[in-house]
């Protein structure tokens, strides 16, 4: 960058004759005297009246001027070049500040895991002495809990939350930090945020394009994947459940005891404190991790390959380990254990993998010795209090509370570096007990519980932690919690109130019945229940088609082979609001609300989509393309007003509602079109087609993200609908081969 | 539902429920779905629900252990209907020897296991039969499936003759007063 002075200078003055020329020509209307001077004296050589300077030809006043003008923005140049360094530099100072903190807010976890358990250990051995001796044993250590910081307390005073909600919670802790839209509750997050925030600022200051990228689609990550915890944490409440802490642990263990899974008289032992809770909580939660961090730590050499084909090795060789351990083996949810134990793995794989690696390696490895130690020393623990058959119980809640903790300590790590690594879904629950092909499906707003609905005439509800031992090795098959029946003929679409308790189905009979949600955990051999089914919306006298909720309205929208779409408050009593009909167009095929202006809705038809306005009913806008023919599917934008439309023709179109333009028409699939769903965020769109795959869509790009073969056909159709869960990294597709599959 | 030359065997949403899977049956020979038994069956009842011998006679190169279990898959399918029927009268209070669970209790299960399935399956009609007459008629006029099943495990041998109760094939006539 730096120029040699005196190389600079002498080709100021070799071209300083010729320039000062030019640039007293460009001067010349100005009064300087002395250039008028200098131009005077350099050209003629007449020197009447000059001074010494302009004795000397090869110094001309205007070469010098020049010169020096020269130089000065040449040191302006340098200068900002400096200070475009500095920034770089500060903002990698603030970047490794930010990463320091986030590795010593993960030592201060371990260290604080550590604590717990030595704690936990110290009581069960003081359980242990007194159980066998029936003396108090005298510990020479502290036997209080270990102190907490604030981040803890928090999230175990939002344990209760229920089994339902498990893994998506813990906001709490944190120092990863999830760009900024999760919120944060300690103090130090705060800092943490504040120094991301500033370190955003100079990256965008000096046009570090290529780290913003990468913010950005790390962010795109984080909203479809693990992120949401926070979110969920904060809706999560026990809508599923009904009860509430302690009293909603009882029920769990009761229910574990129903199961029969118990292989001890139950003694119903709740924890005596919140601060006993807490520890225990933490206990099962290190076991669970420790026991994994023995099992990488011996995989750790071979595995260098694909994340998720190691998740899953693991997942299914721990499994024998667990039942090693007689303690957690038997008395606790086994899906729940697994899925936090996949939560841990990923965690650690992905800390591996890291780019920042070597210095989370060591403090990883470095903690695993210790962990190891220790859950060999808690093996032989509860070997023994086992026996005495006490405890168990305990575990059971562990379980509960602990999958909480997971989410919480994983959510620190895991935010900033797990979504860099989710790049595919792969399938991992297949819902097979339809007897017929599925029209539609729903998820729950918050939990890992979903509707389907069947041309078998039913509705069925699966709860994604309920998993049946699995036939193969890779998907886990799901047993449905309750079946819906009241239609006499095939549903056909679904929706579900915000709240989550309770869904619309509406069918060829063309009813739209309302159902109340029964519990997620619900027997599956209960009896039956009247009360699930509420009431039915009656005024459709053919078959309805489609639905489509306005959650912050608690408004439905629903067409019907009649001609008719109708707009319905579903829990007043008058539900029927308004009724839309294009006489020109004919038969609906879709609708939806168009979320950015919620008081408009649009309705696809055979030949185009039509926007109304829901409180007049006019027609606001129509939505052609030239051959536009045959829509299956509309959905509108979540942000953006755009609706995207999918086609009998193998397109999707993309159209701008506000002016009623295409904004852009691909062929998708190899066949029709049949359904569509955009992610929560609206970054992704995902469409599902008669060709039997269902394909990921950038929505900023419109590129196939990702191309899943789902299902197979019946008749002409196979993948009927498709759907992102509202909150949580799923999503789904329905099929005509009478299954329903889930991916993560 | 066909459009153009090839017809597409579809139900696209806005179908008249009156149009709903009324497409021109496709010969067995040509489906080439893994579904395709139970495509057939489908199209089969569609088009004469009463015409039970049609309906039960197995095309050429089947599997006989599949054609039973989609057939089977079929009746428990169909029993939604008489089940939505019987809910709202059929009360463990009212009906105290059968409780509602059995109903829905019939999961996917290996060929071996048809003839329990058969027998629980039976117990729905019969209980149907003896104690809710009147939605057991309505029903049977409407879809011939208790007959289709009497029919279904006397040929294929999955109940002893014994266990057929309800009198609806005896002669095919002296109980037909429901038909």
């Amino acid at each position: 960058m730096k120029v040699p002075s005196q190389f600079c200078g002498a080709t100021m003055e070799d071209s300083c004759s010729p320039a000062s020329q030019n640039h007293n020509g460009q001067l010349a209307g100005g009064a300087n005297v002395s250039i008028a001077n200098n131009k005077h004296q350099g050209g003629s050589d007449n020197g009447s009246n000059g001074d010494a300077k302009d004795q000397r030809p090869q110094y001309s006043m205007p070469g010098i001027l020049h010169f020096i003008q020269h130089e000065w923005a040449r040191f302006e140049l340098e200068r900002s070049q400096w200070e475009l360094d500095r920034a770089e530099f500060q903002a990698r100072i603030a970047f490794l500040q930010g990463e320091r903190k986030g590795q010593e807010n993960l030592k201060n976890d371990l260290v604080r895991r550590i604590k717990m358990l030595e704690y936990a250990l110290k009581q069960e051995r003081a359980r242990y002495h007194k159980l066998k001796y029936g003396t108090d044993l005298i510990m020479q250590g502290d036997i209080k809990p270990p102190l907490y910081e604030e981040d803890t307390t928090c999230n175990i005073s939002e344990s209760g939350g229920g089994v339902g909600g498990s893994a998506g919670s813990g906001g709490g802790s944190g120092g990863g930090g999830g760009d900024g839209e999760a919120s944060f509750t300690s103090v130090s997050n705060v800092s943490w945020r504040q120094g991301r925030q500033l370190l955003r600022q100079y990256l965008q200051e000096i046009g570090y394009t290529d780290t913003i990228i990468d913010v950005r689609s790390n962010r795109v990550r984080s909203l479809l994947g693990l992120n949401n915890n926070t979110d969920t944490e904060e809706m999560n409440t026990p809508a599923l459940n009904g009860n509430e802490g302690v009293q909603d642990k009882q029920e769990y263990n009761e229910s574990l005891v129903r199961r029969g899974k118990q292989q001890h008289p139950p003694k119903k032992q709740q924890p005596s404190s919140i601060a006993e809770a807490m520890i225990l909580d933490t206990e099962a939660a290190v076991i669970a991790n420790f026991e994994f961090l023995g099992h990488t730590d011996m995989d750790m050499e071979e595995e260098e390959g694909d994340v998720e084909d190691e998740i899953y090795d693991a997942n299914t060789d721990t499994k024998p380990n667990k039942t090693s351990m007689p303690l957690l083996g038997e008395d606790v949810d086994t899906d729940a254990e697994a899925e936090e134990v996949l939560n841990e793995l990923n965690l650690l794989t992905e800390i591996e993998e890291s780019p920042p690696g070597s210095i989370y390696l060591e403090k990883n490895s470095h903690s695993k010795w210790n962990a190891i130690d220790m859950h060999r020393e808690l093996q032989l623990d509860p070997r023994h209090s086992n026996k005495e058959g006490d405890s168990t119980l305990e575990l059971g809640e562990l379980e509960q509370l602990c999958v909480n903790n997971d989410a919480e300590i994983s959510y620190d790590i895991v935010s900033t570096t797990k979504e860099t690594f989710r790049k595919t879904w792969n399938a991992k629950y297949t819902l097979r007990s339809h007897f017929d092909a599925v029209r539609a499906l729903v998820f729950h707003p918050t939990d890992p519980v979903l509707i389907t609905a069947s041309d078998d005439h039913t509705l069925k509800l699966w709860n994604l932690h309920k998993t049946v031992p699995a036939k193969k090795s890779a998907s886990l098959d799901v047993e449905p919690l309750y079946t819906f029946r009241s239609h006499t003929g095939p549903v056909l679409c679904l929706a579900m109130c915000s709240a989550g308790n309770r869904c619309y189905s509406g069918g060829l009979d063309g009813n739209i019945h309302c159902w109340t949600l029964p519990s997620a955990n619900i027997d599956p051999y209960d009896s039956y229940e009247p009360s699930v089914l509420s009431h039915t919306l009656t005024g459709h006298t053919n078959a309805v088609w489609g639905l489509s909720m306005y959650h912050l309205r608690a408004t439905m929208l629903s067409f019907s082979a009649d001609g008719t779409v109708k707009l319905w408050a579903p829990q007043a009593t008058q539900p029927l609001l308004n009724t839309y009909v294009s006489e020109q167009d004919g038969i609906p095929t879709s609708v939806d609300f168009i979320r950015d202006e919620p008081h408009k809705l649009v309705v696809a038809y055979e030949g185009a989509c039509v926007v109304f306005d829901t409180e007049t009913g006019a027609i606001v806008a129509r939505l052609e393309a030239n051959e536009t023919k045959g829509v299956n599917r509309v959905v509108a934008h979540p942000t953006l007003p755009l609706v995207v439309a999918a086609h009998e023709d193998r397109h999707i179109r993309f159209y701008d509602h506000r002016s009623a333009t295409l904004a852009h028409a691909m062929v998708a699939h190899l066949d029709a079109v049949t359904s569509l769903a955009v992610d929560p965020h609206g970054l992704y769109l995902l469409s599902g087609s008669h060709d039997c795959s269902i394909r990921l869509w950038n929505m900023d790009n419109k590129t196939c993200v990702q191309e899943i073969t789902a299902h197979r056909k019946k008749f002409d159709e196979s993948i009927l609908d498709v759907a992102f869960h509202p909150s949580r990294p799923f999503i789904a597709s329905a099929g005509a081969d009478a299954l329903a599959k889930v991916f993560v | 539902m066909a459009d153009g030359p090839t017809i597409l065997r579809r139900n696209r949403p806005g179908t008249k429920a009156e149009d709903f899977s009324r497409w021109p049956d496709e010969p067995f020979e040509e489906m080439d779905s893994t579904l395709a038994v139970q495509q057939y069956i489908q199209q089969m009842i569609r088009r004469d629900p009463s015409n039970i011998d049609l309906i039960l006679n197995m095309p050429e190169a089947n599997d006989e252990g599949v054609w039973k279990y989609e057939h089977l898959r079929q009746f428990c399918m169909e029993l939604n209907g008489l089940a939505v029927r019987l809910q709202e009268e059929c009360h463990p209070e009212t009906c105290t020897q059968m409780t509602a669970t059995e109903q829905i209790s019939i999961k996917e299960s290996s060929v071996a296991k048809l003839g329990s399935v058969c027998r629980r399956v039976y117990r729905i009609f019969s209980h149907a039969y003896f104690h809710h007459r009147t939605i057991f008629d309505e029903f049977e006029n409407e879809t011939f499936l208790c007959r289709r099943f009497t029919s279904f495990v006397t040929k294929y041998n999955l109940m002893s003759k014994d266990n057929l109760i309800v009198p609806i094939m005896e002669g095919d006539g002296a109980t037909e007063s429901e038909a």
